[in-house]
């Protein structure tokens, strides 16, 4: 919305003496809310008059997790349906141990939802008497049924809740973790197909967020768990490589410094040839791709240390072959060279209109070392020049940094 | 208040012409208090700044063919042999489709004043180059302007080389006011931008067209301080108001919105209208003015504020308004993810585009294509407006521009015009002047961006009216007349 600019007077809000009274009401009823809510969890009590108690309080303060417990065994307790005995295992409440994951981020976010809530003490469900197998049968059908669209319900409700509080307070941690919970039950209770969907509207929602805050590194986080799950056996997913490396794409262009995007693409990158069946041909096409994208992004951003993340990243494929695996293991000793002769010469080429960018002669003194190191041989007599002269320009630009650039030179021998 | 009435009152100030700068100051002016009388000779708002259906277009036309004098002159319609020209009233064409730069003053006071929340801003979108096919065979083409960074980075239009060029420029303006860059274009502040561009950058031709094309300049020719001026500030309202866009357009006419707004705010404020009404005669006393208007009517009023009339120095337009049977879509794309669907997009035909073996390089012709979505035209058309310097080809020029328009853009079919109108309009006088107990504010700017300099007569004469007693910060400062429920004002 436009901003209104320097005509709007500045003052400092002084409370007048009707605000101060209005606020000491405001107090005054949150805890009372609030002592109402304790009362009645000390009690053991999570009646559905409870959960609306939560509601009202958590509207108020979402980062009160304790609440959020509340609200969790409310739902446990009574909201939810019980599961059915006989049934089967993948709908039984999660154990303690956290889901496998491979990043630390969704580890952090699933590793929140392993605390066991243990369920209020219920009262035993009675088989009803004088009815056939059959029937029975029948009748858990049916009450299964119904209960999952009751599940449905209450579950989509609760996702909904959360909506107005995440607009609020986009980094509340408890809210986050609320709702995954929520989606954890999704996929506990309903049936795939429902969960899926519920899951790929999530997938969305993490779309949104990274529309409004490009760079917020914990939504990649959440985005990758989404994207997890939705991959995973219990949603009867098919791999997401494409469309997620599609998605880092579509980022990039948006915004060339988001670091998470470039970062996810690189991640990204093995699985993708492999699902491809990418052969040698294939492999080495792809390379010489990502490094025109990656050259034309740094040529009009030479600034940007996350595109010469990236730009490293690529020139390590060549580099360190032997023990990493890499994009195009198939390039010969010959075409590793030719890459990385063919990249220091265009980056040169870039001191032309920018000779004051100092990324570019950081890049020019590693990328000659790793010539060097793919050849085994030393630097040659241009070579030693050039890196002197790099890295004087280097102290020029980064004095900052005088003790590193220090180290350089001694290491390699290059001292004037 | 009846009108035999008007007669009786010491008018504090009576305001002739309903023009953007005359409704301005009746905005200003809205809250003070001040018996405010606001006439209008034609039976419109708006002024040099109207918005017309086209009958009242056609009136319009006939009214100049028997005057002489005032600003307009040689207009004509022309309606082609083509079904699909809907009623009049369908259409609402701007005399001034000027662009606002989402961080220009209008915009500014129109919010402090509140007014803005008349008014309904559209999105303008995509700047184009229109190119001449290399084979005469072949269609010519429009190439959109780059002007983020990612914008070049996504470009295949210049080469690598090119595009650091275009980048060191771009960050060149960005700080362009800090007094390292300052020393390198003062020399060049009363020179044109284009030496500049070419003595500090090497820019290529095809560059130096994208920059220039971003001020609009008509003659090519704007200074180095204006130009950087114009393109710092395009490049530092993207996103000001939106992801995605520079520049707004108010819907259902442009500026003439702008002044209906203005104008109404004036008449809730306590401000008499009268139209159809202008000055027959008047006579000058010391202390007020007693004039006798066109109605018949004898007001007395301490000051009287006027719209020049008289032709100034500077070069004319032609302006040729076309109404064509498409939508145009592919001009209206927005190009950013959460941006709103732009509703005006810019083509620029920069000289030598139209020119035939033999002829002398024309001057550049903006087109400002406008989709239906901004009220100017029913569904399933657009209004194209062009505009370049009035010279004695430049009907012919506007006439072959619009042509080779319509082929370059990409169409299932070669849209076709359905309606035309074509003037030319004279620079008015650039200063105010005070006589006595008339002010005359400046005639009517022929830019094609709206023009922050000229909001400064506006406020002098609010200054002229209000006195010394009020301070100059209150200036269109105003709060909402009724409780409004909005997130505006909360950040």
């Amino acid at each position: 919305m436009p901003k209104i600019g320097s005509s709007r007077p500045r003052t400092s809000r002084t409370r007048t003496e009707e605000q101060r009274q209005k606020d000491l009401e405001r107090i005054k009823d949150y805890r009372a809310l609030e002592d109402q809510v304790r009362h009645h969890a000390a009690k053991n009590d999570y009646s559905p008059d409870v959960f609306a108690l939560t509601s009202k309080l958590l509207r108020l303060n979402p980062e009160y997790y304790t609440v959020w417990n509340v609200r969790r065994r409310c739902l446990i307790s009574g909201l939810l349906s019980k599961p059915s005995p006989g049934s089967s295992p993948s709908k039984v409440l999660p154990t303690s141990s956290p889901t496998a994951t491979t990043t630390t981020s969704s580890a952090d976010f699933s590793s929140s939802l392993s605390t066991e809530i243990p369920p209020a003490p219920e009262s035993q469900t009675t088989g009803k008497s004088g009815t056939t197998a059959e029937e029975d049968e029948e009748q858990k059908q049916q009450t299964r049924q119904q209960d999952q669209q009751n599940d449905q319900q209450i579950l989509q409700k609760e996702l909904h809740f959360t909506i107005p509080l995440l607009l609020e307070s986009p980094k509340c941690y408890w809210i986050w973790s609320y709702r995954l919970w929520i989606l954890k039950q999704v996929i506990e209770r309903l049936p795939v197909p429902v969960a899926r969907n519920i899951w790929e509207e999530e997938l969305g929602l993490t779309s949104k967020m990274l529309l409004r805050d490009q760079r917020n590194f914990h939504a990649w986080g959440y985005r990758r768990h989404v994207v997890e799950q939705l991959e995973s056996p219990e949603l009867e997913g098919k791999s997401l490589v494409e469309s997620e490396f599609e998605f880092t794409t579509k980022k990039i262009s948006q915004n060339l410094s988001n670091f998470s995007a470039w970062d996810s693409r690189s991640k990204l990158i093995p699985r993708l040839l492999d699902e491809r069946n990418a052969n040698d041909e294939a492999r080495k096409a792809f390379f010489e791709e990502e490094l025109n994208k990656i050259g034309e992004a740094i040529n009009v951003g030479p600034d940007d240390q996350s595109l010469w993340y990236y730009h490293q990243f690529l020139m390590l494929n060549l580099v360190n072959s032997v023990e990493h695996p890499t994009i195009a293991p198939a390039f010969t000793q010959e075409e590793r060279v030719t890459y990385l002769r063919r990249e220091i010469e265009s980056i040169q080429e870039l001191l032309e209109d920018y000779d004051d960018a100092k990324l570019i002669y950081e890049a020019l003194f590693d990328y000659t070392l790793y010539l060097c190191q793919l050849q085994g041989r030393k630097p040659n007599e241009q070579e030693e020049k050039d890196l002197k002269g790099w890295l004087g320009n280097l102290k020029k630009l980064d004095p900052m940094r005088s003790g590193r650039w220090a180290d350089l030179e001694r290491d390699f021998g290059l001292k004037e | 208040m009846a009108m035999g009435s008007i007669g009786d009152t010491l008018w504090d100030v009576v305001i002739c012409g309903t023009g953007l700068q005359q409704s301005l100051l009746a905005l200003s002016l809205s809250r003070s208090g001040k018996n405010i009388l606001h006439i209008d000779p034609n039976d419109y708002y708006g002024g040099a700044e109207a918005a017309f259906s086209l009958q009242e277009a056609e009136s319009w036309v006939d009214h100049l063919a028997t005057e002489d004098k005032g600003l307009f002159r040689s207009a004509s319609i022309t309606k082609p042999d083509v079904v699909g020209l809907s009623f009049p009233r369908a259409y609402s064409l701007a005399l001034a489709p000027q662009l606002i730069h989402a961080r220009s003053e209008l915009l500014s006071q129109l919010v402090s004043s509140r007014a803005y929340r008349q008014v309904e801003f559209l999105a303008v979108g995509s700047f184009y180059i229109f190119k001449a096919p290399i084979d005469p065979e072949q269609q010519p083409s429009l190439v959109r302007i780059p002007s983020t960074r990612e914008d070049v980075f996504s470009t295949t239009a210049i080469s690598a080389k090119a595009k650091r060029g275009l980048m060191k420029f771009l960050r060149f303006v960005l700080d362009y006011d800090s007094p390292e860059q300052r020393d390198a274009w003062k020399p060049f502040a009363d020179k044109p931008l284009v030496d500049f561009l070419q003595e500090h950058f090497k820019m290529d031709t095809e560059l130096k067209t994208y920059i220039i094309t971003l001020t609009l300049s008509l003659d090519g020719r704007i200074n180095t301080k204006d130009g950087l001026f114009i393109v710092h500030r395009h490049l530092t309202s993207i996103g000001h108001f939106g992801p995605g866009f520079a520049a707004l357009y108010p819907k259902w006419g442009g500026i003439s919105e702008i002044a209906q707004v203005a104008c109404r705010a004036g008449a809730v404020g306590g401000a008499v209208y009268m139209l159809g009404a202008g000055i027959k005669s008047m006579d000058t006393a010391t202390d007020e003015i007693e004039l006798e208007l066109t109605s018949g009517d004898k007001v007395k009023t301490k000051l009287l504020v006027r719209g020049e009339e008289s032709v100034g120095d500077e070069p004319s337009i032609s302006r040729l308004v076309a109404v064509v049977d498409s939508p145009l879509k592919t001009l209206f794309e927005s190009t950013v993810d959460g941006a709103p669907t732009p509703c005006v997009a810019v083509v620029a035909l920069p000289p030598g585009s139209l020119t035939t073996p033999g002829e002398a390089d024309t001057d550049p012709v903006y087109v400002f294509a406008h989709s239906s979505g901004t009220g100017e035209c029913p569904n399933g058309q657009s209004v194209l407006y062009l505009s370049t310097m009035a010279t004695p080809n430049s009907k012919e020029i506007l006439s072959r521009s619009l042509e080779s328009l319509l082929l370059a853009v990409d169409c299932d079919r070669v849209p076709q015009c359905l309606y035309q109108l074509y003037y030319e309009q004279a620079a008015g006088v650039k200063q105010s002047r005070l006589d006595g107990l008339i002010l005359d504010l400046p005639g009517p700017s022929l830019s094609l961006l709206m023009d922050d300099a000229s909001l400064n007569h506006v406020r002098e004469a609010w200054k002229k009216v209000v006195g010394d007693a009020v301070d100059d910060a209150e200036y269109m400062v105003f709060t909402d007349r009724e409780p409004v429920d909005d997130d505006d004002d909360y950040e």
